[in-house]
């Protein structure tokens, strides 16, 4: 009987190596969900020339991106945007006057609806649950009413910075542009 | 284990239900030869679940089905998981002949097999319009074309032709429709239909057992094998029988492992080899000479000879005819004798093979011994790999593949030039590879802009050939003496003097080419394209009749200035008449292909074309790197993993 069990055995080994074959390379074709699709790539963006922006008066731009979807990829999709404010007066460093501008991302913190200006009273306000910010992003109570101010924390700062285009000489404002987690009182940066 | 099985075994009876096969008896012992049916099966369910994998990133549209067919290549897994599931389909189908042969060289049709034989051969035509059927679901070229003949092919049966034509195309032509209804057939009704009939089939193996030629008894003893009997058999083996009575399990379940094992090995080493082809994507106006898989060759042979309405007859009534035959073959041989029965076995598969490997060869000599046709099937070749490379190059626009290739200048361009531009201007280089017009009538425009082309044109030897102004009126123009001129009347010396300094100016012409493959070129040699543009301007005077930059004016003569710049090339070609070039009467022939800027749909050539002929002749095309990007992603994908 040993030769039989040792057949046995053989059929056994075999018919676990072809079903490997398939197998093996099966499992990691469907783990291939688990890998991180894509390069989120330069999310550095020149959004406005600063001669666009009035002082006071919250400017929304666009972020534009192209969009990478397994085989395919759309180019110029809005990927978010953003409120640019260029605070009054410009900052004054020794002779030079340096414009003061902050970007926010105009997703509400509370529940990531698209935050609006409301320009009678110069302030943002998110559509949704009414939560209000003030120009600087912060979180202000409404006059009338009773009803909380339901975000959970001030309007997402951005990076920004000014720089000048090498050909034009023009001034542009860029922006950094990142995606924040909703409902934490935290500024938590989106995985 | 032993427990737990006894545990299942309590609740499933499960060794009883397997007993028929593993506990079965060969009273000839075990053999090879019994192995075909076992690896069939082995090799159905390894396209099951390759099949069932590819799914997972498959999307069937015309936009959509070579892209993702392509991205399932991108990893290590789906180039692999794809290649088995390609091959495999061959395996199967020549698996599928071997396994007929062997059952009719058996005589093991015969009562009370019948049904047996005929849900076999029944399955056998199944899985070829099951492997056909997947074959455009990549959405290639060569797919989608056999799936258009195979069409026109059911079309042309009479009365219900037309009709399942449409309903297999979805439409009048191939479209997102037609990959729908390929999918429903691929992955939906043929696996049902096959699967009911091999669970049928496997139920009367199980019902009959093996087949008394096959187990060597009597022949006409057909009861005695007809119903397995578990207790009979078990004593059948343990009692000390001479011979050895073998049980299936383990002796021939070990054989049927060992050829599956090598069929599959074979199938995972061409697989990841090679993996399956992936043509260009579809796309009517690229050119294509269709060609059936090699398991149809045999009736594309048979149809060149029944043309025009007799078609059917090749298509339909022949191929149908045979399948009747086997068929019926039990009934027509059941009263033979053992001997008679042989020579009808052994004449019907010398026929039989011998008409299908008659016809298979023909065909493909045919084909190896048209060189047109080897032409074409070189240029999908090179049509398939350039997509690839492109492909390879960035994630595809929502468009769909279609455009890797219609965008393509590399791939456009000559058949662009082809259609409006050969009939004067051939594009070959000195060996005379490229196209030649039939009657050159206008310069080569082989390297057009580069400093080798420009030399010629300002050698006065060489300006006076066919492949520059030899053909056209310029040959006695005010160009051409000017060159004899410079060369009139002086000593050697002078004249090898005169050449390079001509050398220098066609250099300087070039850098205002500013072709991409001369880019290193150009900037390594600043200083004689500036020597050139003064001997352009200053000693040679060219700027008497041309314009050059700020000297000269135009009006005589075409603007050098940025001369065979793309800007430059879509100007002359779009109106060679327009003051920049040749106005008035001294255009010669060259038509206008791009005259109406404000509609330019009344054009001999869009804006698109023209912009793709213009980057063709100026060489302007990406070309991949030379190591493979495939084969890179596939890494850093493992890596990944």
């Amino acid at each position: 009987m040993r030769r039989r069990t040792l057949l046995k055995w053989i059929s056994g080994c075999l018919a676990t190596l072809c079903a490997s074959v398939v197998g093996i390379p099966g499992v990691s074709f469907v783990l291939q969900a688990l890998r991180k699709s894509g390069s989120d790539g330069d999310r550095v963006r020149r959004v406005a020339r600063l001669k666009d922006l009035p002082v006071g008066k919250p400017v929304a731009v666009p972020i534009l991106s192209a969009r990478e979807d397994a085989w395919t990829v759309h180019p110029d999709e809005v990927l978010g945007r953003v409120w640019l404010v260029r605070r009054k007066p410009d900052a004054k460093v020794g002779a030079e006057s340096i414009p003061q501008i902050v970007a926010f991302s105009a997703t509400c913190p509370h529940l990531g609806c698209a935050i609006q200006h409301d320009a009678k009273e110069n302030r943002f306000q998110c559509p949704c649950h009414r939560a209000l910010f003030g120009l600087d992003g912060e979180r202000v109570a409404a006059k009338t009413g009773v009803q909380k101010n339901p975000s959970p924390r001030a309007m997402d700062l951005l990076d920004c910075r000014l720089v000048t285009d090498e050909t034009t000489q023009e001034v542009w404002v860029e922006v950094t542009f990142q995606k924040f987690e909703q409902g934490l009182t935290k500024k938590v940066l989106k995985a | 284990m032993q427990s737990f099985l006894n545990w299942l075994d309590a609740r499933t009876d499960y060794r009883q239900l397997l007993a028929p096969i593993r506990m079965r008896v060969l009273p000839a012992g075990p053999r090879w030869a019994y192995s075909t049916a076992s690896c069939l099966l082995w090799l159905f369910i390894v396209q099951l679940v390759t099949g069932l994998l590819l799914m997972l990133s498959y999307s069937p549209s015309t936009t959509t089905a070579w892209a993702s067919v392509h991205f399932i290549e991108q990893t290590a897994a789906g180039h692999f998981l794809r290649g088995v599931h390609h091959f495999t389909s061959h395996a199967l189908i020549i698996l599928c002949g071997v396994h007929v042969v062997r059952v009719l060289l058996a005589r093991a049709f015969q009562a009370p097999r019948e049904l047996l034989w005929i849900t076999g051969l029944l399955m056998f035509p199944l899985m070829l319009v099951w492997a056909i059927s997947g074959n455009p679901l990549s959405g290639g070229l060569s797919g989608v074309s056999q799936i258009e003949v195979e069409g026109h092919i059911i079309g042309s049966t009479p009365w219900v032709g037309p009709l399942i034509q449409r309903i297999l195309i979805g439409g009048e032509e191939a479209g997102h429709l037609t990959l729908t209804h390929l999918y429903f057939l691929h992955v939906g009704l043929l696996p049902l239909l096959v699967i009911g009939l091999l669970l049928f089939h496997i139920g009367q193996v199980i019902r009959h057992g093996l087949s008394v030629a096959e187990l060597g008894g009597p022949q006409d003893d057909v009861s005695r094998w007809s119903a397995p009997n578990l207790t009979h058999l078990i004593a059948a083996h343990t009692s000390p029988l001479p011979p050895p009575r073998l049980k299936y399990y383990p002796y021939q379940t070990v054989r049927n492992m060992t050829v599956v094992t090598v069929v599959l090995g074979i199938i995972s080493a061409i697989a990841g080899m090679h993996g399956a082809p992936l043509d260009a994507p579809a796309d009517p106006t690229l050119p294509h000479t269709p060609r059936p898989e090699w398991y149809f060759r045999s009736l594309f042979e048979l149809r060149r000879y029944f043309v025009g309405d007799w078609e059917f007859v090749a298509t339909i009534i022949i191929p149908g005819a045979v399948l009747g035959f086997f068929v019926l073959f039990p009934m027509l041989n059941r009263k033979c004798s053992p001997r008679v029965s042989l020579i009808h076995r052994a004449l019907v598969l010398l026929v039989g093979v011998g008409a299908w490997i008659g016809l298979t060869g023909m065909s493909y000599l045919r084909d190896w011994n048209d060189a047109e046709y080897l032409a074409s099937s070189a240029e999908t070749e090179a049509l398939s790999a350039r997509a690839r490379d492109l492909a390879d190059r960035s994630l595809l626009p929502p468009e769909g593949a279609i455009t890797l290739l219609r965008d393509d200048p590399k791939t456009q361009g000559p058949l662009l030039f082809a259609r409006h531009c050969a009939s004067c201007h051939s594009h070959a280089d000195a060996s005379g590879q490229g196209m030649v017009a039939s009657e050159p009538s206008a310069p080569n425009l082989h390297g057009f802009g580069t400093a080798a082309w420009i030399s010629g044109k300002l050698d006065p030897q060489r300006i006076v050939s066919e492949h520059y102004f030899g053909k056209t009126k310029f040959t006695e123009g005010d160009m051409v003496s000017k060159i004899k001129e410079l060369f009139d009347g002086i000593e050697e010396a002078e004249a090898a003097k005169m050449r390079d300094d001509l050398k220098l100016v066609a250099q300087a012409l070039s850098a205002e080419a500013a072709l991409p493959r001369a880019a290193a070129a150009d900037h390594d040699a600043q200083a004689p394209i500036v020597t050139g543009r003064e001997l352009l301007s200053g000693r040679l005077a060219c700027t008497d009749c041309h314009k050059f930059r700020d000297q000269g004016e135009l009006g005589s003569a075409p603007d050098l200035t940025a001369y065979g710049s793309r800007e430059w090339l879509l100007g002359m070609i779009g109106n060679p008449q327009h003051e920049r070039f040749y106005s008035g009467d001294r255009n010669d022939r060259m038509p206008a292909f791009a005259e109406d800027t404000e509609h330019p749909e009344r054009n001999l050539l869009s804006p698109r074309e023209l912009n793709l002929l213009v980057d063709w002749l100026r060489g302007d095309w990406y070309e991949p790197p030379t190591t493979s990007i495939p084969a890179q992603r596939r890494n850093a994908t493992l890596a990944g993993n």
